[in-house]
């Protein structure tokens, strides 16, 4: 089963991703409200694939990006933004990012884009 | 069960309640200090969730006002809005009409938000603010507006035990004055303790549901954790659920978390069978597991069965002989469910036969003796080849239990109601003795009779269990309790009523008595002893057996 690290300053957005990815069989491994504890929760769990929100209390969400890429370059790391974010989208893209969510996201989409992230090599 | 969706919009307006606070917070800040990008971040942090989570849930009034906000502060932030009154008296009421639309979330008959103020906002957001267009007065319609703080609040569980502990004390003060005042010819005492025993009777109500939570609690975790154990054995199960809204006290649901994980892992490990298995007996490739809750009379009953191998009697049976539990002419006649009550015996599953069998009894004396610390029952049903049931009778709630007061040598006794079946009357001449002990015919069941007289009061040289000559008077009152599938019938001098009790714990050195599980004080003031019924079943069934033995069983 493949893991998953969900990163997002709101609880009731990591509910909604958790309960989603969970029905559809993935495990998570550890839910993130702010920059300092994804970075650390990346290093002790080892997951398959992070979901990143853009926009975090500490950092922003393009240097916990960096700041995981820089650890762990295969990390497999999809974005989660709203519109009007579509800057910081392009360029946590040019760092790495291999595809991005728009919030309000359907539960189809949220599952294509994880599967399709996971399925890349 | 509540459904997701529920779930959803309890998050969300507990979330959303947080961001209005901290946006006040802040907005007062940035007032003092206009210029601070931190501040300035933060609100936009909270206004973007805001409106994220609005939109995603379909408050739109929400997501749209969040938005107009959240546009205005990211001007300020780029220097292309400036913070002056004016604006700054726009921004606080948009703030504010965030406020009220959540409060106002399950209230149908809010309208729409003020027109003029969303206006305003726009205003502003088109950065028309310094162009001729005057930004309107808003009718204040909240100048007196109220305070309001979250409609929720956590509690500490200990702070919630020290309270009923508070509440049983008065309610044997409370009993105590209602008993007086049947005995004082007084009219206002009369009526003040009728009062104080309603109040009371409130309170102790009130408190207990404070403390209760939904089985769902529990029950959702499990889930998850069948699906590990399953993997790892290699095995498929199927786990259906209900009554997920059953409420029990938490710390109940607490004590038993444990046994019931095991009793899960139990269900898995060895009585569902690896797939290729259940295929060759013809059952469904995938195993079936189901937890059920339901509440029964004043109690929650919770049942876990699977459709696995079950257990084998013929080995059951074969253990307690080995392990001189009881004599081999006494198990041939124990009932299926009787036998599988030893199962619940300390060290009785670790016989290698029963495990290497059945598989079970890992650790179910553990179970056991967590059901009973809380004055629960538990019993098993199984059946070779088709699967295995356990059901737990848990009390809803602790400290307070309903009993059944009797008199035995004029001393006042209580049973726990959860213990007692029936309460029956019989002629002296439908007692048999029979192997040392009295027994009855109660309903077309065998039931051994103690006298309580003979067994509490009476030196155990001089005991004999099975003597009728010393019962007094020719019709006996037998309350018939029951633990670990065994029933047992009890005769008592006198019955009284049913009645709400407060448990206390012995003081030394009677707790040395492990015949009594606490005392209670009933409202004339007297002590009245509750009887443990499990050490009772254990004792008696000692003493049996010494008995039997001299009969040379």
């Amino acid at each position: 089963m493949k893991r998953i690290l969900i990163v997002d300053d709101s609880f009731y957005m990591r509910t909604m991703l958790k309960n989603m990815l969970t029905d559809a069989g993935y495990e998570i491994v550890g839910e993130a409200p702010n920059g300092q504890t994804a970075l650390e929760l990346a290093r002790e769990t080892k997951p398959d694939l992070i979901t990143l929100d853009v926009i975090l209390p500490d950092n922003t969400g393009l240097d916990v990006l960096k700041g995981i890429k820089a650890e762990q370059p295969d990390m497999k790391v999809v974005i989660v933004s709203a519109v009007g974010q579509e800057v910081i989208v392009n360029e946590a893209l040019e760092y790495g990012a291999l595809s991005y969510i728009v919030k309000p996201f359907s539960e189809e989409k949220v599952l294509e884009v994880v599967s399709q992230a996971l399925k890349e090599a | 069960m509540k459904s997701r969706e529920e779930e959803y919009k309890e998050i969300f307006i507990a979330e959303a309640l947080e961001y209005f606070d901290a946006l006040n917070r802040h907005i007062s800040d940035l007032e003092k200090r206009p210029q601070d990008e931190q501040i300035l971040a933060e609100i936009f942090r909270l206004l973007h969730n805001l409106k994220a989570n609005a939109k995603a849930i379909g408050y739109l009034n929400i997501s749209d006002v969040s938005h107009k906000l959240e546009t205005a502060f990211s001007l300020i932030r780029n220097k292309e809005l400036s913070f002056s009154d004016e604006v700054v008296t726009v921004l606080f009421e948009g703030i504010d009409l965030l406020g009220e639309l959540i409060h106002n979330i399950d209230n149908a008959s809010y309208g729409d938000p003020d027109p003029v103020l969303l206006r305003n906002l726009d205003i502003i957001v088109d950065n028309l603010s310094d162009s001729t267009i005057e930004l309107a007065k808003v009718q204040r319609y909240n100048t007196s507006k109220n305070l309001s703080l979250s409609e929720l609040v956590y509690i500490q569980i200990k702070k919630l035990d020290h309270l009923l502990n508070l509440v049983g004390e008065l309610v044997i003060d409370r009993d105590r004055i209602v008993s007086i005042s049947r005995e004082l010819e007084n009219d206002e005492l009369k009526n003040v303790s009728s009062h104080l025993n309603r109040i009371t009777e409130d309170l102790q109500y009130s408190i207990m549901d404070a403390r209760l939570v939904g089985i769902g609690s529990l029950f959702n975790k499990f889930p998850r954790i069948v699906r590990d154990i399953a993997t790892a054995e290699g095995k498929d199960v199927d786990l259906t659920m209900a009554g997920h809204d059953i409420q029990i006290d938490r710390n109940i649901l607490q004590i038993i978390t444990d046994s019931l994980l095991h009793l899960v892992r139990n269900a898995i490990t060895h009585g569902i069978e690896k797939p290729e298995n259940r295929l060759k007996k013809g059952k469904p490739r995938n195993g079936s597991l189901s937890l059920i809750a339901r509440n029964d009379r004043e109690n929650v009953q919770i049942q876990l069965t699977d459709d696995g191998k079950g257990i084998d009697l013929t080995q059951v049976r074969k253990a307690i002989v080995e392990r001189q539990l009881l004599p081999a002419s006494t198990v041939e006649h124990l009932s299926d469910t009787e036998a599988l009550s030893y199962l619940f015996e300390p060290g009785f599953s670790l016989a290698k036969e029963v495990t290497e069998f059945s598989g079970r009894g890992v650790g179910l004396d553990v179970v056991k003796n967590a059901v009973d610390s809380i004055g629960g029952r538990i019993r098993i049903e199984s059946q070779k080849g088709k699967g295995t049931t356990f059901i737990l009778q848990l009390p809803t709630s602790i400290a307070v239990k309903g009993a059944l007061l009797f008199e035995v040598d004029e001393i006042f006794y209580a049973i726990p109601l959860i213990h007692t079946e029936q309460v029956v009357a019989l002629e002296v001449e439908e007692l048999h003795e029979v192997g040392g002990v009295m027994v009855a015919d109660i309903f077309g069941e065998t039931i051994t009779v103690v006298y309580l007289h003979e067994l509490l009061n009476v030196k155990e040289q001089e005991m004999n269990l099975g003597d009728k000559t010393k019962l007094k008077g020719m019709v006996q009152n037998i309350i018939i309790v029951s633990y670990n599938n065994r029933k047992l019938g009890i005769i008592v001098d006198k019955l009284y009523r049913q009645q709400d009790i407060v448990v206390k714990p012995l003081s030394k050195p009677l707790d040395a008595v492990e015949l009594y599980g606490g005392v209670t004080l009933l409202g004339s003031g007297k002590v009245c002893l509750v009887l443990d019924v499990p050490a009772i079943t254990r004792y008696f069934i000692s003493r049996k057996q010494v008995l039997a033995g001299e009969h040379n069983f």
